[in-house]
């Protein structure tokens, strides 16, 4: 009698392997956050600062965000990690964010919104890959680096 | 192909003359209209006449403008707005961002396809770097295209400095030898070789806004923010001591509370900032002073930007003595500087990124040529 318990049990251990217990591994998976950069996290956004993001059509700019890593899918960050990551014309869709000063970015995400789970792909130092007007609501408050979202997808 | 405008051969070709009648012809049809009043309706004053007057020898500004044919090209003319010609004649490039080597001698502007709007903040990495003699002979193509980006020249003229996501390059002009890179510690746009060579000026992130002007230490690459928030267009004095720039000072009610960009100037080390001039419904940017230190020709315009991607906005062109100057009505500007002067200003004609040189090299131009306007 116990042994379908027993093979149920493995089963489950089996279509689970490689999921984390939040259920995030698969989570905004797609082959560019997967290549990308140099690291690869799902984190949640802990906070949307006032003015981090506004519209002004002539000024490019780039945003920097605070985020908590949630899992780690490339790199060495591990969970409950805080980073900083820049976000460039985060007023824009990410699919309509590239443009001729910035082209390599993109992603699914459509809106940023506090508490919400986004699959990133990174690069760092973010000085490496952007040159531009930044917004840094977090300016002096961290000292360590600040990374460059190459593609990001919401991770619900 | 970048069409080679080299015309110090003193035999050229006679189909090379031919080809270039065309154009010339509507250049000079250009030059009739550029020579009308910017502003047709305002009568100088006794002051501007003064001002106009002090300034008209005092060597040739070249501007970026659009052409009846729609692209941008170069243009130049006296101080005081009078003997403009075409510089450049390619209509199917635009050409813009020009700058006289400090003697005046030489000219590096950059040069984008006719199809490529030309970006306020872009401009200085857009399209090729080219190289002529102050008159616009002699022009080269310096590097390919996107290269050696925000270009400055040295004091000497003998090397360029450049602003890359790769940091601040010092270049030999003739060679194209790397000199020196250092880390570019923020910096972003607009980078401008001091007059004594030991400092640069740009705008830069690394203040905590994201539009700061920062001057950069030419020797160790050490910063420091002349003025923080919302400022763009830096550039020297002669005295390498003091920089003008535009500003948008926080807390404004005007233009939806997004308010107007003014022209400011500071001692580089960030003390003394100040307003030189400023007008409610003007955005004024791009300042450039005079070889002397005593004059500054600035761009306005109501849109921002300086509005490259329309037709630019008349220039205007004041006294450094005369500043704080506050321009028609501006309510709330006057309210903030209740001392400010409100002229004289000489309105110039339409452009963009005005550059000043008192050399008279580019009076020897084999370019297209009017006599002075009255």
């Amino acid at each position: 009698m116990l042994r379908p318990t027993i093979l149920l049990l493995l089963a489950s251990l089996v279509v689970s392997c490689g999921k984390a217990p939040d259920g995030t591994q698969d989570a905004g998976a797609d082959p560019q956050v997967q290549s990308l950069g140099q690291v690869e996290v799902t984190a949640r956004l802990v906070e949307l600062p006032e003015g981090a993001i506004f519209q002004r059509e002539l000024y490019d700019y780039a945003t920097i965000l605070k985020y908590e890593v949630v899992t780690s899918h490339r790199g060495a960050l591990p969970k409950g990690t805080i980073l900083y990551v820049g976000h460039y014309n985060p007023w824009k869709p990410r699919p309509e964010a590239a443009d001729a000063r910035v082209k390599e970015i993109g992603g699914t995400l459509r809106r940023f919104r506090a508490g919400d789970l986004h699959r990133m792909a990174l690069e760092s130092p973010m000085d490496d890959h952007f040159m531009g007007g930044i917004v840094n609501k977090y300016f002096d408050q961290h000292t360590g680096p600040t990374y460059w979202a190459r593609w990001t997808n919401p991770a619900h | 192909m970048i069409p080679d405008r080299t015309t110090n051969d003193p035999n050229p070709p006679t189909r090379v003359v031919r080809t270039r009648r065309g154009p010339r012809l509507l250049a000079l049809a250009w030059v009739a209209f550029a020579s009308l009043p910017a502003r047709a309706a305002e009568t100088p004053t006794p002051e501007t006449l003064q001002l106009a007057a002090e300034v008209r020898t005092l060597g040739w500004i070249t501007w970026a403008a659009r052409s009846p044919r729609g692209d941008w090209d170069l243009f130049q003319m006296r101080p005081d707005g009078s003997q403009r010609r075409a510089l450049t004649q390619t209509p199917e490039w635009n050409e813009a961002a020009p700058q006289f080597s400090r003697d005046g001698r030489q000219l590096l502007y950059r040069r984008l396809r006719r199809s490529e709007v030309i970006s306020g903040n872009r401009y200085g990495e857009q399209g090729t770097l080219i190289l002529a003699r102050s008159d616009g002979t002699g022009e080269r193509q310096l590097a390919a295209e996107g290269e050696l980006p925000w270009a400055s020249w040295s004091p000497d003229g003998r090397e360029i400095a450049s602003l890359s996501l790769k940091g601040v390059a010092f270049v030999e002009v003739d060679t194209g030898r790397v000199r020196q890179v250092f880390p570019r510690r923020g910096f972003f746009q607009q980078l401008t070789w001091s007059p004594d060579g030991r400092w640069l000026c740009g705008v830069a992130n690394s203040f905590g806004t994201g539009w700061s002007v920062a001057r950069l230490n030419a020797v160790t690459g050490e910063a420091n923010a002349v003025s923080k928030v919302d400022c763009c267009t830096p550039d020297w004095f002669p005295d390498s001591q003091h920089v003008i720039f535009s500003n948008r000072p926080p807390g404004q009610k005007a233009n939806g509370g997004q308010g107007w960009t003014q022209l400011w100037m500071a001692e580089a080390d960030g003390t003394q900032r100040r307003l030189v001039y400023g007008e409610d419904g003007r955005h004024v940017y791009g300042g450039h002073v005079s070889p002397d230190g005593r004059y500054v020709i600035f761009t306005g315009n109501p849109a921002e930007d300086g509005d490259p991607e329309h037709a630019g906005a008349p220039m205007g062109l004041m006294r450094i003595a005369d500043a704080p100057l506050v321009g028609g009505e501006s309510t709330e500007l006057r309210t903030l500087h209740p001392t400010a002067r409100s002229g004289p200003v000489l309105t110039l004609p339409h452009g963009w990124e005005p550059c000043w040189t008192f050399s008279d090299s580019p009076g020897t131009s084999h370019g297209v040529a009017t006599p002075t306007p009255p």
